[in-house]
C-alpha cells in the first residue's frame, strides 16, 4: 500500500471527492496559487479553476458565512480556514446559523458543509495561531467534530464530512502534516462517529485524539516492552463520542486516561470520564480516571515553554506508570 | 409502554385547568380524536380528545379538581398492556401515603404525641424511650415506627467504617464475599484494589481445595446404634450364605380387597390399611406353610419356630429397628394394622420397649415407598429369611395363554435366604405360596 502524507491524503480526498461530485468546491484565504497555508490545496486552482478554487478576502465571517448559504441551496462547500483559531471569527455563521438551520427548518434545509481547519501547537506560531478550541465547537448541537490522527483517518473522514448533510468541522493537527502512513489509493470512507482501537492493551484505557494518539501510541511501544499493556483508543470523531468504544474498553482494562491537547478546563476529557463513571464500565474501575491536557495557559511563543504547556511523550508515560502502579 | 393522556396547554400562561366532566371512565375503550375530556380553564370550556387508542387507565385528576397542563392525567393500555404497566407516579399527583409526622423536637411540653398502638407501647416501654421521640408514619404510632426509630439510631451510633476500595474492587468483593473491611489495600491510602481481592479469593479457593482433598465429608462417630447394625450386618452377611429369589405378584385381586377393607374402616372412623399391615398378614399365613422360612439356626440344629412373629424394618432418621408384631398369623389385619401404626410412632419417637423389638422369626422390608422396584436385604440374625418389598407399579404384564397384555399393578418381592437353612427350592414354593395368595387373596382364609 502506498506511504502518503497526512496533508497530502486530505489533498487527495479533496481531488477526488470535487472531480465526482460537481457541487463540492473549495473556498479559503490563499488556497489557490499559494496552494494553502500548510501547502494542502497545492495544484488545486489549476484542476479545478477559480470557480471552484475560491480565494476570499480575509474573513473567515465571510468564508463560513458563505458556505453555510451555498449549503444550503445545494452545494458542498469545504471552507479552509488558515488557523483553527480564527473559527472564532466565523463563530456567528457556523454556530447560530449552520448549526441550526436543519433543526430550525424542521430537515427542510440541510448544511453539507465541511469547515477544514489546522490546530494544535509545535509550530512556534504563538498564543493566536496554536489553539486547541475542539471543545468549544463539540458544546454547539448540530455540528459535528471530526479530528482524525493518520493520514488513513484522515482521506476516508473526510470523504465522509463532505457527504454529510450536517456541517463538520474538520480539525487537522499542523504537526501531523507532515507524518506519513498507508493509505490505499481510491476511494474509502470511515463512517463518522466511530472510534478505534489503535493499540490493544489489557491495563489501561487511553483515549485520545489527533496528534496526542501518535504520541500516545509511541508511550504504548515503549511500555509493551516492560509487560505494560497500554489500548489507545482513537475517537477519531469528537462528536459524536462513540461512547460504546470508550465503555467497553475501559471495562476490559478498568483504567482511565484522557490525553488531549487542548486545555483541561472544559476540555472534552471530562466527557469522556462522565460517560464512563455513569455507565456500567464504572464497576469496573480499579484506579481514579485522570486527564492529561494542555496547562490551564495561552500557548507561549518561547518553544521550551511551548512543549512544557501540552502534554508529551513523557508525560503520558508518567501518567501511565502512575494509574498502573497505583502511584498517582 | 403505557401511553401518558397529557393534559393540553390551551394558553401562553396556562398552569392548570378544571376537569368539568370524564366522558369516559377507567377501563373504557377510547379512540384516537375522540372527546374524552370536558374541562374549563378562567376563560373557556372545552373538550379535550383522546391522543391515541387504547383502554384509559389510572385517572389521575378526578371532576372538579385542578389538574396541571402538559402532565399526564390519566395513561392509555395499549394491547396487552395491564395496570401493571403504569409507571410510578412521581410528581402531580396527590401523595397516596400520608405526610410523615413532624419531626421531634426537644421541647418535651409542648409537644403533644401521637397515640401510640398497644403493642408499640409496650415496647418503647420496655426499651424505656419516650413516645414523643420517635416520629409516626400514620395517625398512630405502631411498631414498625419505634423499630424504624431504633434502627437509625443505632446507625447513628455506630456509624459504618469507610473503607477506601475502587469500584472493580467492591463489585469483586461483593462478588466473592469478600468483607471490603478486613482487606488491607495495597493502593494508595490504604485503599483496596481488585488485585488485593483477588489475592485472598485466590488463597481463599486454594485453602478450600486442601480442606476439601483431605476431608470429604462430615464424621459421623460409628457408635451406639449405628455401630450394631453394622456388627450385626456384617456378621450376617459375612457368616450367612444368602440366596436371593424374585417374584412379580399380580397385585390387582389383593388391592382390590385391600379397597374395601379401608372403605369399611373409612366408615368406622379406623385408619386405612398398609400396604405393609397386609403384607404382614399374607406373609404370615404363607410362613406358617413353609417352616423353614420361620426357623433359626442353633448350633448343629434347625429350631422351626411354632410362632410366627414378623419383623418390619423401620427407617429412623439416625438409622434402623425392626419393631415385631407378634404371632401376626393369629391376628386380623386390622389389628396388625393399629399394632404396625402404633410401633411405627413409637419407633419414631425413640420409645420402643425391649420387648417390641426382640423375638421376631421373619423380616419384612418394603421400599416401595421410595420407588424402588425391586432390591435386596440382608438377613436379620439369627432369622433365616427376609422379605424386600419393591414398590406397586402398573405396567403390562402378558396375562394369559393368548399372549393379551393388560396393564396390572404388580409388585416385586425379593426373598432373601440362609441357604443353610433354606435351600432354594423351599424357597421357590414359599414364595410362590406367597404370590399365589396375594394374586387370589381368598386364599388366606383357607
Amino acid at each position: 500500500m502506498p506511504e502518503i502524507t497526512y496533508r497530502e491524503a486530505i489533498h487527495d480526498a479533496m481531488v477526488e471527492e470535487m472531480r465526482r461530485d460537481e457541487s463540492v468546491f473549495l473556498i479559503g484565504e490563499d488556497i489557490g496559487s499559494y496552494g494553502g497555508a500548510f501547502g494542502v490545496s497545492a495544484g488545486m486552482l489549476a484542476e479545478f479553476g477559480p470557480q471552484r478554487i475560491r480565494e476570499t478576502p480575509i474573513s473567515e465571517l465571510a468564508i463560513v458565512g458563505a458556505a453555510a448559504g451555498a449549503a444550503m441551496v445545494g452545494m458542498k462547500p469545504i471552507a479552509e480556514l488558515m488557523f483553527m483559531d480564527f473559527v472564532l471569527l466565523a463563530l456567528e455563521p457556523l454556530m447560530n446559523q449552520a448549526a441550526k438551520a436543519r433543526y430550525m427548518f424542521g430537515g427542510k434545509a440541510t448544511v453539507p458543509m465541511v469547515v477544514r481547519m489546522p490546530g494544535g501547537s509545535g509550530t512556534g506560531a504563538a498564543a493566536q495561531h496554536s489553539q486547541s478550541l475542539e471543545s468549544l465547537l463539540m458544546h454547539i448541537p448540530g455540528i459535528k467534530v471530526v479530528a482524525p490522527s493518520t493520514a488513513y483517518d484522515a482521506k476516508g473522514l473526510l470523504l465522509s464530512a463532505i457527504r454529510d448533510p450536517n456541517p463538520v468541522c474538520f480539525v487537522e493537527h499542523k504537526l501531523l502534516y507532515k507524518v506519513k502512513g498507508e493509505v490505499p489509493e481510491g476511494e474509502y470512507t470511515i463512517p463518522i462517529g466511530l472510534a478505534e482501537i489503535k493499540h490493544p492493551g489489557e491495563d489501561i484505557t487511553v483515549v485520545t485524539s489527533g496528534i496526542m494518539v501518535q504520541k500516545s501510541l509511541a508511550v504504548a511501544q515503549k511500555l509493551s516492552q516492560e509487560g505494560i499493556s497500554v489500548e489507545v483508543l482513537d475517537l477519531r470523531t469528537l462528536r459524536p463520542m462513540d461512547n460504546q468504544a470508550i465503555i467497553t474498553s475501559v471495562k476490559k482494562t478498568g483504567r482511565l486516561l484522557v490525553v488531549h491537547e487542548a486545555v483541561q478546563t472544559g476540555g472534552w476529557a471530562g466527557e469522556v470520564i462522565a460517560t464512563v463513571s455513569s455507565s456500567e464500565a464504572f464497576d469496573y474501575l480499579d484506579a481514579p480516571m485522570r486527564r492529561l491536557a494542555g496547562k490551564d495557559v495561552p500557548i507561549p511563543y518561547n518553544r521550551f515553554l511551548e512543549a512544557a504547556a501540552v502534554p508529551q511523550e513523557v508525560d503520558i508515560e508518567a501518567e501511565v506508570r502512575a494509574i498502573v502502579s497505583n502511584k498517582y | 409502554m403505557p401511553i401518558p393522556f397529557i393534559m393540553p396547554k390551551m394558553d401562553m400562561d396556562q398552569e392548570v385547568v378544571t376537569i368539568t366532566l370524564w366522558l369516559k371512565k377507567e377501563g373504557d375503550r377510547i379512540e384516537k380524536g375522540e372527546p374524552v375530556i370536558e374541562v374549563e380553564t378562567d376563560k373557556i370550556a372545552s373538550e379535550i380528545e383522546a391522543p391515541e387508542s387504547g383502554i384509559l387507565a389510572n385517572i389521575l385528576y378526578h371532576e372538579n379538581e385542578e389538574a396541571p397542563v402538559t402532565k399526564a392525567v390519566a395513561y392509555i393500555l395499549q394491547e396487552g398492556e395491564t395496570a401493571q404497566d403504569l409507571p410510578i407516579p412521581t410528581s402531580g399527583i396527590k401523595p397516596a401515603i400520608p405526610e410523615p409526622a413532624q419531626a421531634h423536637t426537644e421541647d418535651a411540653g409542648a409537644k403533644p404525641a401521637v397515640s401510640a398502638t398497644p403493642l408499640a407501647e409496650k415496647v418503647l416501654l420496655k426499651l424505656n424511650i419516650p413516645a414523643n421521640q420517635v416520629p409516626a408514619s400514620g395517625s398512630k404510632l405502631t411498631r414498625k415506627d419505634v423499630e424504624a426509630y431504633i434502627e437509625k439510631m443505632q446507625d447513628q451510633v455506630a456509624p459504618r467504617v469507610h473503607v477506601a476500595a475502587t469500584p472493580a474492587a467492591r463489585s469483586l468483593a461483593e462478588e466473592r464475599g469478600i468483607a471490603l473491611e478486613d482487606v488491607i489495600g495495597s493502593g494508595p491510602r490504604q485503599r483496596v484494589q481488585a488485585a488485593d481481592i483477588l489475592q485472598i479469593s485466590n488463597q481463599q479457593a486454594s485453602e478450600h481445595m486442601v480442606a476439601t482433598k483431605e476431608l470429604m465429608s462430615t464424621s459421623v462417630p460409628m457408635v451406639g446404634k449405628r455401630k450394631r447394625i453394622a456388627e450385626r450386618l456384617t456378621t450376617s452377611y459375612q457368616s450367612v450364605p444368602h440366596i436371593f429369589l424374585t417374584v412379580e405378584v399380580d397385585m390387582s385381586r389383593s388391592e382390590a380387597a385391600r379397597k374395601r377393607m379401608n372403605e369399611v374402616a373409612e366408615k368406622n372412623s379406623q385408619p386405612a390399611v398398609s400396604m405393609t399391615a397386609y403384607l404382614v398378614k399374607v406373609v404370615a399365613w404363607a410362613l406358617k406353610r413353609h417352616p423353614y422360612l420361620n426357623a433359626v439356626l442353633e448350633g448343629n440344629s434347625i429350631q422351626l419356630l411354632q410362632n410366627v412373629h414378623v419383623g418390619v424394618a423401620t427407617a429412623l432418621e439416625d438409622g434402623l429397628i425392626v419393631p415385631v408384631i407378634h404371632d401376626a398369623d393369629l391376628l386380623p389385619i386390622q389389628l396388625i394394622n393399629e399394632k404396625l401404626r402404633y410401633l411405627t410412632r413409637q419407633a419414631r419417637n425413640g420409645a420402643l420397649t425391649a420387648n417390641e423389638v426382640t423375638g421376631g422369626t421373619f423380616t419384612i422390608s418394603n421400599l416401595g415407598m421410595f420407588g424402588i422396584k425391586s432390591f435386596t436385604a440382608i438377613i436379620n440374625p439369627p432369622q433365616s429369611a427376609i422379605l424386600a418389598v419393591g414398590g406397586l407399579m402398573r405396567k403390562p404384564v402378558v396375562i394369559d395363554d393368548r399372549d393379551t397384555i393388560a396393564v396390572r399393578p404388580m409388585l416385586s418381592l425379593t426373598l432373601g435366604a440362609d441357604h443353610r437353612v433354606v435351600d432354594g427350592a423351599v424357597a421357590a414354593s414359599f414364595l410362590a405360596e406367597l404370590a399365589n395368595a396375594l394374586e387370589t387373596p381368598e386364599l388366606v382364609l383357607y
